[in-house]
């Protein structure tokens, strides 16, 4: 969801934004039955290849982006490389056990993670949320009542960061001070949280009695100001994924990287 | 009283709070990863975070598909705006969702109290387990890490989705905003009969 800088239009916006997350939800599934390290690694270079080449994003920002990629990779891999099972000891100090199974299990859940993360980002960037809105209204059925509400919702966004100031201007301009630890830190999430909840909360029913009055729940005969439909870039998103990931997968059986075919403990 | 569905006003104060969690969600990934000193599982405390919209959200609004609605919508927020995590957001959502929503139905959507809050709670940390289950081959960890990941994604769940999330609606019960949205109660009823 980008407002305020630019970026190329790609094929990627193109898509029918519907099938795109379909998509994405196979491939999601489908790497939870991936334990060959391998073809997992070379999956990972498929996705992560479509982000980086296809974003539409200037190299530098895509770079910048996949800065918390690294953190995540991280944080997935340590625990499962420190604590898992395994036999081959490599290094062990205190209730740290680093074994040769237990890291490349690690990795694996690394890879994965930025599997999904690279999925995820990719979405992200190159689809406006409201052609999601009204693909999914027009290709899977989803009531309008819970689209419009939805894109509603999406524009309170800057109302509430400008509430957020609001408040903070008024704290400040009275001389509000907060103490300081858990104590402190608890009473500013009140002062903050109760205000901008109950705010948003009161603006919204305001706009749902006028977007009922309007008939934006209407179901029947209803028309679409966006018409979302299928085009050969939808096939050509498919055909990216089957053939790289078949590639992917004879590529991992005819030159592995590690000798592991399955990541999981017998 | 017409209890057929949900009603837009419904949907619509239920997504809003949704979105004011999923800002939450997104900017919660950054603390989550910061208080990850190597794999003893403290990032597991705060973890419940990412299941306050469910049970706020039905503490507010006490109507059936509230819960569920309000984690999806929120995931999906957090993945609209781009999560580090990814698609997991979003699937992860769902689940977590159903689990508490189903723990409400369970009461018949009858019950508000900080006790239904935490189950809910509960049941979210479970749906989240069973995916981390499969996704984070989670049986592949030694007994004693794996008890400690659980125990501490479950208490986090409930001082936090549980606890933290009902007193944060009484505080709102105190502005008079909850009014608004609620369906009549019992005692309403009673009241127009004096």
């Amino acid at each position: 969801m980008q407002f305020d800088f630019k970026y190329k239009e790609t094929w990627l916006h193109k898509l029918n934004p519907s099938f795109k997350l379909m998509t994405m939800v196979v491939l999601f599934l489908s790497v939870l039955f991936i334990h060959n390290i391998n073809f997992m690694l070379n999956y990972t270079i498929v996705t992560l290849l479509l982000f980086l080449i296809f974003s539409g994003h200037p190299f530098k920002r895509v770079l910048l982006i996949l800065l918390p990629f690294l953190f995540i990779f991280i944080s997935s891999a340590t625990s499962m490389i420190f604590f898992g099972k395994g036999d081959t000891t490599w290094f062990k100090w205190g209730l740290i056990h680093i074994t040769e199974e237990s890291f490349f299990r690690g990795i694996h859940l690394g890879l994965r993670a930025l599997t999904f993360a690279g999925l995820g980002i990719t979405f992200a960037l190159t689809t406006r949320p409201v052609y999601l809105f009204y693909s999914l209204m027009q290709q899977m059925k989803l009531p309008p009542r819970y689209a419009y509400s939805f894109m509603a919702g999406l524009r309170l966004i800057p109302i509430m960061f400008e509430e957020f100031q609001t408040i903070r201007y008024a704290m400040k301009v009275r001389g509000v001070q907060h103490k300081r630890g858990v104590k402190g830190f608890y009473e500013k999430l009140r002062v903050y949280s109760i205000p901008m909840l109950s705010q948003s909360i009161r603006r919204a029913h305001r706009i749902a009695v006028a977007m009922e009055a309007k008939r934006f729940s209407q179901v029947k005969n209803r028309t679409f100001y966006y018409k979302i439909s299928f085009s050969k870039f939808d096939l050509l998103f498919l055909l990216y994924f089957i053939v790289m990931l078949s590639a992917a997968y004879f590529l991992s059986k005819q030159f592995p990287y590690f000798p592991i075919t399955d990541v999981r403990y017998e | 009283m017409n209890n057929k569905g949900l009603k837009l006003t419904d949907i619509l104060v239920t997504i809003v709070i949704a979105i004011v969690f999923g800002i939450v969600y997104k900017l919660w990934t950054p603390v989550y990863y910061a208080v990850k000193p190597f794999g003893l599982h403290f990032d597991q405390l705060i973890y419940g975070m990412w299941f306050i919209a469910a049970t706020v959200a039905f503490l507010i609004i006490r109507k059936p598909g509230v819960a569920l609605i309000a984690e999806i919508a929120a995931a999906s927020g957090e993945f609209i705006v781009g999560s580090e995590w990814g698609l997991e957001v979003l699937i992860y959502g769902v689940l977590q969702g159903l689990f508490a929503e189903f723990v409400f139905a369970a009461v018949r959507y009858k019950r508000y109290d900080i006790l239904i809050a935490s189950l809910a709670a509960i049941a979210s940390a479970i749906a989240s387990l069973l995916f981390d289950y499969y996704k984070g081959y989670l049986d592949d960890l030694v007994a004693w890490n794996l008890l400690l990941y659980i125990v501490a994604r479950v208490v986090g769940s409930i001082a936090i989705a549980g606890v933290f999330a009902y007193y944060l609606v009484k505080a709102l019960e105190a502005t008079g905003v909850t009014n608004l949205v609620r369906p009549a109660s019992k005692e309403d009823y009673d009241a127009l009969d004096k």
